[in-house]
């Protein structure tokens, strides 16, 4: 019979031998996420502060951090923010209701809600890049499903101007962005809605509660954390979103379109600044993690 | 009875064979075949022509190809990333707007040495001359060039009661009033006003055509100056949207493949595309107006000319190639053989003009046979000819090129959609190019 000390004594070695044996499985993965991932963030930011031009090869300075002053010199870059600010509140806003009202309906029994449910998901399988081509052709002035159906419905009595129109481009692309994300978010907030127990709705029924306020009063609050999800992945998504842009109007009419996310594509792939272009990278990945470090903070919170 | 014999028959044979062939392949320049191949890198365009004129070359030298392409929309941040990796590339196709950045960068190396390549230069168009050369050296031999041409239906402005098309911005204006008036196009002209590539040559064109330059000789901007620059070409834009509607506000949206498939459904009757496209506006197959697309010179602006742009594309020697003599010699054989005559004719340039109806800078080729019966098929080659003598190249390619294209184009967009005026939007891409010179 072994004595408690010699137990103790027994189960170190397993123990540091166990943890030992887990780092080791851990190393492959590990290199190779060293590889991959945290050497192009580190090395990116090195990158950020030399006079990198690709078409320069022959004189790369060390600025330090001046490509970073002249990012936040440059008016096109706050008018790019401000523009990224505004699609994103506006496409985070309509995913957040267009979500919560196909959630509704689909926490519903009703006749063909599974097929209303496949066919929710046909937007999230398609790639960006063929749902970007698909709006192209909706909203092209001359041969474009919108118009030919405004037209049809006697709408509009000529063809319009969509993303030519300087003053509609921001909103059309967010309505297309919103189209593809909408599954996901109905989605998480389904699988909330589902996990809210039935006995508070018999309770409250009991207590007379009528639709509107079962709704006030038990949905909308049990929904919180998928709310809170929902916002959180769909700014960072709109915040760093670029295919629609680069697709639909690649960055114009004008300045109409240019984002932030399409400011670092023109400066790094156009440019072949990759100094400025990491810098810009850079910036904009730190505004994302605060942005989802508040988010986090205010809606989080109070899961 | 005969036997099939076994090409080494005994194990003495094949040792002496193995021998042989080792030895050869130790010594380099004794053995064409054991020579590194030329490395040809190009845009994925006439793979198929590319590919035969290849197989061709390396029967008639020994000589081995290897021969690589990408699509052009990716070609230069290829290209790009490429040279700055050291790839091995001894010749390539190049754009006349690269010139500058790539040599400037080293990558490329004048071929003013070769007396075989610089020979062709007499029978070049001046302008396609002019774009390969940079700092008083040339950089390349033609392999297409083009230039931006004017188009008209004939059957509309028939049906119009206009019996020729316009010479002049200010009557392709009246024109199009009573194209509009009478119902026959809403927007009787269709200009491609997207961003992208294409812009910088129907700015050009435009320009040119008005009499204007954006920058002089010296590379000092012009753009904002309202005489010399190119204010009446951008002013003419803004008013042909804006004030008398024949050109759609859609324009800025509009790219130039769009543009094309708009004229060729038959919503308008005038047209700025690249000339090659009338293969494509006459074909029946393609095209709803076939038969009707007419060519006619680049209308004049007000103290103007007929004048358009042109633009090229070339085959350039790399600085790799050069440094070493027997690949720089073997480099310089294939680029004759493709941008100069292949057993006694410019056959790549036939070649690609009769099978996919690509543009040459080869002044002769004008009076050849083969070339005028195909031509005839879809268009007039006197007319293709009379406006190539007056494409100018661009005057804008530079170093800095690329970043200034990206502000201008924004600027005229700007100014089109009537978010600033005519001469603000030219005054921002004029300070872009002074301080882009400057850095």
């Amino acid at each position: 019979m072994s004595t408690p000390k010699a137990a103790r004594r027994l189960r170190y070695p397993v123990s540091r031998y166990d943890q030992r044996s887990a780092m080791l499985f851990l190393v492959p993965m590990m290199a190779v996420l060293a590889v991959v991932a945290v050497f192009p963030v580190l090395y990116s930011f090195w990158t950020s502060l030399f006079d990198l031009k690709l078409t320069r090869p022959h004189r790369v300075p060390f600025v330090g951090l001046d490509n970073y002053a002249k990012v936040f010199a440059d008016p096109l870059f706050w008018e790019s923010a401000a523009r990224t600010a505004s699609f994103t509140v506006m496409s985070v806003a309509a995913i957040m209701v267009v979500a919560t009202l196909t959630a509704l309906l689909l926490n519903e029994e009703f006749r063909g809600r599974r097929v209303l449910s496949a066919v929710l998901l046909v937007p999230w399988a398609i790639p960006y890049v063929a749902n970007g081509l698909m709006w192209k052709w909706i909203y092209d002035s001359g041969y474009g499903a919108l118009n030919g159906l405004l037209y049809q419905l006697d709408f509009i009595d000529k063809y319009m101007v969509w993303l030519g129109d300087a003053d509609k481009t921001l909103a059309l692309i967010a309505n297309a962005f919103v189209w593809k994300e909408v599954p996901l978010a109905t989605i998480l907030l389904l699988v909330t809605m589902k996990s809210i127990p039935a006995d508070l709705y018999s309770a409250a029924k009991v207590d007379g509660a009528n639709v509107w306020k079962r709704f006030l009063h038990i949905t909308l609050p049990s929904l919180r954390p998928g709310f809170a999800l929902v916002i959180i992945y769909e700014t960072m998504m709109a915040v760093r979103h670029f295919d629609m842009f680069f697709i639909l109007t690649e960055g114009g009419p004008a300045e109409a379109s240019h984002v932030m996310a399409w400011q670092v594509y023109v400066e790094t792939f156009r440019k072949l600044s990759f100094g400025t272009g990491s810098a810009l990278a850079y910036v904009m990945a730190i505004l994302t993690f605060v942005l989802a470090f508040s988010v986090i903070r205010t809606v989080g919170k109070k899961l | 009875m005969s036997t099939l014999k076994a090409p080494f028959a005994g194990r003495r044979e094949f040792l002496k064979a193995a021998g042989a062939t080792g030895t050869a392949l130790m010594l380099p320049g004794q053995n064409a075949w054991a020579a590194d191949p030329i490395n040809f890198f190009a845009w994925s365009a006439g793979v198929d022509q590319v590919k035969s004129h290849i197989a061709a070359f390396e029967k008639k030298t020994g000589l081995k190809v290897n021969y690589n392409n990408a699509p052009w929309a990716q070609y230069r941040d290829t290209m790009v990333t490429k040279f700055v990796g050291n790839a091995p590339i001894d010749m390539l196709w190049v754009s006349d707007s690269w010139l500058p950045e790539w040599v400037d960068a080293g990558w490329l190396a004048p071929i003013d040495g070769y007396p075989e390549l610089m020979k062709y230069n007499a029978d070049v168009d001046d302008f396609c001359n002019q774009s390969v050369r940079y700092k008083g050296k040339q950089y390349g031999l033609t392999y297409y060039s083009d230039y931006m041409a004017f188009f008209y239906d004939e059957s509309k402005l028939k049906k119009a009661g206009i019996a020729a098309p316009p010479k002049t911005w200010d009557e392709v204006v009246q024109q199009s009033l009573i194209l509009k008036q009478k119902g026959i196009s809403e927007y009787p002209l269709m200009l491609s006003m997207a961003r992208e590539s294409w812009l910088i040559e129907f700015m050009s064109a435009l320009v040119f055509s008005n009499g204007g330059r954006f920058v002089d000789d010296a590379g000092n901007a012009l753009m904002a100056d309202p005489q010399k620059g190119a204010h009446k070409a951008l002013q003419w834009v803004v008013d042909a949207v804006n004030k008398h509607k024949i050109v759609s506000p859609a324009c800025v949206e509009i790219g130039e493949l769009n543009g094309l498939k708009s004229f060729t459904s038959g919503n308008h009757a005038f047209a700025m595309l690249g000339r090659y496209r009338v293969r494509t506006l006459n074909d029946p197959k393609q095209s709803q107006i076939a038969g009707n697309a007419k060519q006619a010179l680049m209308p004049a602006g007000p103290g103007g000319s007929h004048a358009t742009v042109g633009w090229m594309r070339f085959y350039g020697l790399t600085s790799h190639a050069v440094k070493d003599k027997t690949r720089a010699a073997n480099a310089v054989k294939l680029m004759e053989w493709f941008g100069g005559k292949a057993d006694g004719q410019y056959a790549f340039q036939k070649l690609m003009f009769t099978d996919i109806g690509s543009g040459f800078g080869v002044k002769s080729l004008f009076q050849d046979p083969d070339i005028k019966a195909s031509y005839a098929k879809y268009s007039d080659i006197a007319m293709f000819e009379a406006q190539q003598k007056l494409a100018r190249k661009k005057d804008v390619v530079s170093r800095w090129f690329g970043e200034w294209d990206e502000i201008n184009g924004t600027s005229w967009q700007v100014a089109i959609l009537g978010k600033t005026s005519v001469a603000d939007a030219l005054k921002k891409s004029a300070s872009a190019w002074n301080d882009l010179k400057k850095s």
